[in-house]
């Protein structure tokens, strides 16, 4: 389910959140208590896309394997590396930017969202140039989704993790956006939270299927 | 008024402008890349159907609040129907009422069911006599595949209404904790419902189960299927958080986990199901989807794919599904049990945890679908000692239900007919259930009308039969006036035996070597004669007369719930002298529903006790 | 009726009643599921499982429903009584009893189920191997020396092995008078034995049969014909098998000789 991404309960002004007694005026509150409750709602939300990945997870040692031996597709080594510490740096930055908004330092706030939005973005071409082949200009892959399961399988691996890439991207604009207008405070940043949170979410499934496409078991060369 | 004003009739605009935007699009790039029709069915359609969801979504206005949030717009919650316009017109479009929304799911779920069962009386009528009629095999099979889906789409979306309506009730809650979302999760199933509907047109012959390479085949509307699945898993997701961020965190002072109503646990279960094993279908048909448009070969062994595999990730979730499809229900049982017998639920404590050890257990049995699909023998042993073991905690329910009723005060309006019926049917399907979950006796049974008899009989014992227990025992709480008793009694006497000559019916049918999913039968079906109930054609005949009848029951409770709404006695309050919450305050409900937050201050299911199960603030209070 | 509900004369009555309702129901279930005729060694077995399942069920459902219905009659309100029911929660004790003695029944059947499942899985190195092929909409067997058949003739009393294996989608051989089913997957190869113990002719002889032989269905769905995939079954006693697979072998292959077929396996 990977539109779901993009309408999260992200209500980053915490509005989704019924209120604890109607008609209260405490805004303060009712806001601290939105906020408990949506973070609740992200993390079933993560709980669920587990599932998501682990079911992905699953078909790829499901399906690399021959003779019992678990198997994988000869891919650049290099580039898988290279992508894998650019998101790892990304988390780094998006932490620098949640921490920054806390500490009220909005400078720090809104450079590390784009500093985390490029890696993103790095990230996510050096995926589309170097292992889906996309600008065959520039590079060109035997990778085909439909040539065999080695190639399907890293195309829905790599494709449902670009889903995601691209969505906590278009969060990360969103919040930049409203960070420029001068909205979020250290109190209430529960946007700003949300993001985070999902882009490190996004980087974690990265830190799993990194390894079962790259580097576990026999490449073989067919 | 004008139509414009009513969001669903904007939402299908939207959807019929996103589809054919999305169509046409598709045939700008196909004209552009050098194809030789701009046209082809199933890219447009795959695109259009995608745009066109969008687009009633956008219509339809669920995603504006969003959308304004997105550039740092506040949107303040409305409360009540939509300003200067009649109050009937919330229900049609986006509204953030629990009870609304609530309401808008079981009417939708409702008009599945019908849709879903017109869909078998159809079919029905062409097995009714051996030899082929008026359906060919091709329309047969998608007729009977319709049925299938239309029909879990109606439970799916029934027990969203009931979770919805009932849910914040009995936790004296003001709302759901995500209102917002609770709108979307509604209104993202109604474009799931046209894409499933239109599947018709293209015609796709798979059986509810879509097992590849047969699904990879066939006509486009297969992927239109996909995408209803899509759209409704995404539904269940979204909606099952929902669910269990509000009883987690919204619970009143005083109601610790033991000491919430019944339904929630069972809710709970069954969101937690929901909100995890949906990814898997979600995946498994994505997956089939991709297939066909970009000829990935997961599924495809000439590319080294597995069929296999498909079958593993789509009973992962369908398996853990068809205890989606009745946990709500046993928890109606044993929520409205209590009430007419005046007795305590027997063994609370027990009845909720057997809720979520069948949940957990449901996780590990899938494989039992597949005991003759040819995976690795030792996994039948496995699947087979597993899946016996979920009668352990079913049974915990039902003696649990014999305990509460022995001794008991009980009385007999319809609610508790159709619990009484809830039980005695999902007994039938349970129990046929460790006939199939033992690998020997499961070989002649499997794919066979045997297995249609144990699951009809599950899934109206678990869900058919409560769900109209729960309209019936609800229906004053939410319109303020009494059914019509004599015409609910009616209705139960003539669709409960329909029902068992039903199921009966399939299992005989199916032990007489009768399989599923076939246009046609031989009328002798290998020369055999019972001699006690005559040749299978009798049996089909059997089946398609009490079909018929059920519908008609149906019809009589369709009369009777829209001619109470005017003519019905008032019902006051507390008409079943209930102790859950929601009872203690006036029906119809008003918008907010508790003028007073609740305490809790006993158990709820305390009848022979003096006290009360939750008292209402003083007028002062209104802080926290 | 004596007052208290916990008087050992309700469940005396019960007990009584559970008694002749199981009986009653296990006669009714025994008629209105009838199994097609016992054509195999699985189908002893499995009918013999299938029965002890009803017997269990109609005990269990008899069970649950007698006491239902003697609650309904016995503990239903009386006319002007408002008040409530006695107040009992519950009882550990009873709890733990219906779930360890219904865990044990389960326990048990796991492992009749494990033994049947054995039973009817037997591998016999002796057994006649026939190959099917399955594919959109018809069945193809297979026998040694390339002989191809539309018909499965199988030898009496003699264990069979099929080894099945589909060209498109999924199929499922099924032969309800065997009672084994095996589905035919594409790019695999699945397997299912069986012994045949009925020859067709004793089977058409059985009144009833309106002269309709036995026949392979396939049971998974498979598209448009899937209703009408069949091929029939003849079981013919050892020896008229060994000589019609010889005649169909010197079709195939006319310089075969009297030695080369002796040396098959039949
Ligand atoms: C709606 C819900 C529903 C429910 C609740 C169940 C419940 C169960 N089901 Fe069912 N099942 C389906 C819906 C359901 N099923 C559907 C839709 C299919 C077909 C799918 C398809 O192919 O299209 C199916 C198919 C199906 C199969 C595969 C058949 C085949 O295709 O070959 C099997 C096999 O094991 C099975 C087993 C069981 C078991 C053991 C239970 C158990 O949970 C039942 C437990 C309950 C009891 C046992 C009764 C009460 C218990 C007691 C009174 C205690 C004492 C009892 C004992 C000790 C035995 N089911
Ligand atoms: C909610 C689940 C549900 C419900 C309620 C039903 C209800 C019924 N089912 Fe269903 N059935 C399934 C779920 C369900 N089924 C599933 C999942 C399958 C498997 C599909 C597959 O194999 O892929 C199946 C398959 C199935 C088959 C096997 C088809 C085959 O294998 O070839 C049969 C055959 O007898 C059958 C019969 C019936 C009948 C007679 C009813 C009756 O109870 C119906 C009674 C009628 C109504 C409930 C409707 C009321 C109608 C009106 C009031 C008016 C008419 C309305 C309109 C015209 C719009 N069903
Ligand atoms: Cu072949 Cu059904
Ligand atoms: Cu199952």
């Amino acid at each position: 389910m990977s539109a779901v991404t993009s309408a999260v309960p992200v209500a980053h002004h915490g509005h989704d959140a019924a209120h604890d007694t109607h008609g209260a005026d405490h805004h303060e509150d009712n806001y601290a208590v939105a906020w408990r409750h949506n973070r609740l709602g992200l993390w079933l939300f993560f709980l669920s896309e587990a599932f998501l990945f682990g079911g992905l997870l699953a078909t790829r040692f499901y399906l690399w394997q021959e003779n019992g031996i678990t198997t994988r597709p000869p891919l650049n080594q290099v580039v898988g590396l290279v992508v894998t510490v650019v998101l790892l740096i990304s988390s780094f930055s998006m932490n620098l930017a949640e921490t920054g908004l806390e500490h009220g330092d909005r400078k720090m706030f809104m450079r590390g969202l784009v500093v985390t939005a490029v890696l993103g973005l790095v990230f996510l071409f050096g995926v589309m140039i170097f292992e889906w082949g996309l600008f065959p200009s520039i590079h060109e892959t035997e990778l085909s989704p439909s040539k065999d399961v080695y190639g399907a399988v890293v195309f829905a691996m790599t494709g449902m993790h670009a889903i995601h890439v691209i969505s906590g991207l278009v969060f990360i604009v969103l919040i930049w956006n409203l960070g420029r207008k001068g909205h979020f405070s250290q109190e209430r940043h529960w946007g700003v939270e949300a993001c985070a949170i999902y882009w490190h979410y996004v980087d974690l499934v990265w830190i799993f299927f990194y390894p079962a496409i790259y580097l576990i078991g026999t490449a073989i060369h067919h | 008024m004008s139509l414009m004003k009513l969001g669903l009739v904007r939402g299908l605009i939207g959807e019929v402008v996103g589809a054919l935007a999305g169509v046409f699009v598709v045939m700008l790039i196909r004209a552009a890349t050098g194809y030789e029709s701009a046209y082809s069915a199933e890219p447009c359609w795959v695109i259009g159907l995608l745009s066109g969801s969008i687009g009633f979504l956008i219509g339809v206005g669920a995603l504006t609040d969003w959308s304004k949030w997105w550039v740092g717009q506040e949107t303040p919650m409305h409360h009540g129907p939509p300003v200067g316009q009649p109050a009937w017109t919330r229900y049609f479009g986006v509204d953030y009422n629990h009870k609304v929304i609530g309401i808008q799911y079981g009417v939708t779920g409702f008009i599945m069911l019908m849709i879903g069962g017109g869909f078998a009386l159809l079919f029905r009528t062409e097995l009714a006599r051996s030899g082929l009629q008026f359906l060919q095999p091709a329309t047969y099979n998608t007729v009977m595949s319709m049925h299938g889906w239309a029909a879990l789409f109606s439970i799916l979306i029934g027990v969203g209404g009931m979770a919805n309506y009932i849910v914040p009730l009995m936790l004296g809650a003001e709302d759901m904790a995500f209102p917002r979302l609770n709108a979307f999760a509604y209104w993202i199933n109604v474009p799931a419902i046209i894409s499933l509907l239109a599947s018709t047109y293209y015609g796709w012959d798979g059986g509810w189960t879509v097992y590849p390479p047969l699904s990879l085949r066939g006509g486009a509307g297969y992927q239109f299927v996909f995408i209803a699945i899509f759209l409704l898993g995404f539904s269940s997701i979204l909606g099952s958080l929902n669910i269990i961020a509000t009883i987690i965190r919204m619970r009143p002072p005083g109601m610790s986990l033991f000491r919430m109503p019944i339904f929630c646990w069972a809710v709970m279960a069954t969101s937690f199901l929901q909100l995890t094993a949906t990814q898997f279908i979600a995946q498994a048909f994505l997956m089939l989807s991709v297939s066909r448009a970009l000829g990935m070969g997961f599924f495809d062994p000439a590319k080294g794919g597995d069929p296999i595999l498909f079958q593993h990730l789509f009973w992962f979730y369908s398996h853990p599904a068809v205890y989606v499809f009745v946990l709500p229900g046993l928890g109606i049982i044993s929520e409205i049990l209590p009430v007419f017998c005046r007795k305590p639920l027997f063994g609370y404590r027990w009845v909720a945890l057997s809720s979520v050890g069948i949940a957990l257990v449901g996780f590990i049995v899938w494989g039992h679908h597949m005991f003759t699909s040819g995976y690795a023998p030792y996994l039948r042993v496995w699947f087979m000692i597993s899946t016996l073991l979920v009668a352990v905690p079913t049974g915990v329910k039902f003696f649990s239900w014999l305990g509460t009723m022995w001794g008991g005060k009980l009385t007999f309006p319809t609610p508790m007919l159709f619990v009484l019926g809830a039980i005695s049917v999902f007994l039938l399907g349970g129990l046929s259930g460790p006939v199939l979950a033992t690998v020997a006796s499961d070989q002649p049974l499997q794919d066979s009308y045997f297995v249609l008899g144990h699951f009809h009989a599950t899934i109206f014992g678990g869900f058919v039969f409560p769900f109209f227990a729960a309209i019936y025992y609800w229906y004053p709480k939410i319109t303020g006036r009494m059914y019509n008793e004599t015409m609910g009694k009616i209705h139960f006497w003539i669709m409960t035996p329909a029902f068992w000559v039903m199921s009966l019916g399939q299992m005989t049918a199916g032990t007489m070597g009768m399989r599923r999913r076939i246009a046609d039968y031989e009328q002798g079906l290998a020369g055999f004669v019972n001699p006690h109930l005559g040749t299978i054609e009798v049996i089909h005949m059997a089946i398609t007369l009490s079909a018929f009848v059920i519908a008609f029951g149906i019809l009589l409770m369709i009369y009777n719930l829209f001619h109470s709404a005017e003519m019905g006695k008032v019902a006051g309050s507390n008409p079943w002298r209930s102790r859950s919450p929601e009872w203690q305050i006036p029906s119809p409900i008003p918008e907010h529903s508790y003028a007073r937050p609740i305490t809790v201050v006993g158990e709820p299911y305390d009848y022979g006790l003096p006290g009360s199960y939750v008292t209402m603030a003083g007028a002062a209070a209104g802080d926290d | 009726m004596p007052k208290s509900s916990t008087h050992p004369r309700h469940f005396i009555i019960v007990g009584v009643l559970v008694a002749i309702v199981t009986l009653v129901l296990y006669v009714v279930l025994e008629r209105a599921l009838p199994m097609p005729a016992q054509a195999s060694l699985e189908a002893l077995t499995i009918d013999w499982l299938f029965g002890l399942h009803m017997l269990v069920l109609s005990f269990l459902f008899a069970l649950v429903v007698v006491f239902m219905v003697y609650s309904i009659v016995v503990f239903r309100r009386r006319e002007g009584d408002d008040t409530d029911g006695e107040h009992i929660e519950g009882s550990t004790s009873i709890e733990i009893a219906w779930t360890v003695i219904p865990l044990i029944l389960v326990v048990i059947f796991a492992f009749i189920g494990f033994k049947t499942l054995n039973d009817i899985t037997r591998q016999d190195p002796n057994s006649v191997v026939i190959k099917a092929h399955a594919q959109q909409w018809q069945w193809q067997f297979e026998y040694e020396g390339g002989v191809i058949s539309d018909t499965l003739v199988v030898p009496l009393q003699h264990r069979v092995h099929i080894e099945l294996d589909s060209k498109d989608v999924i199929h499922s051989f099924f032969v309800s008078e065997f009672r084994v089913k095996q589905d035919a997957v594409p790019g695999m190869v699945t397997h299912v034995d069986f012994t045949p113990i009925m020859s067709t002719e004793e089977y058409l002889a059985i009144a009833d049969r309106k002269g309709e032989e036995m026949k392979v269905r396939c049971a998974e769905l498979c598209g448009l014909s899937h209703w009408s995939m069949m091929a029939p079954v003849r079981v013919v006693p050892e020896n008229e098998f060994t000589a019609w697979l010889h005649r169909e072998m010197v079709k195939v292959n006319p310089a075969l000789t009297k030695a080369d077929l002796s040396k098959t396996s039949n």
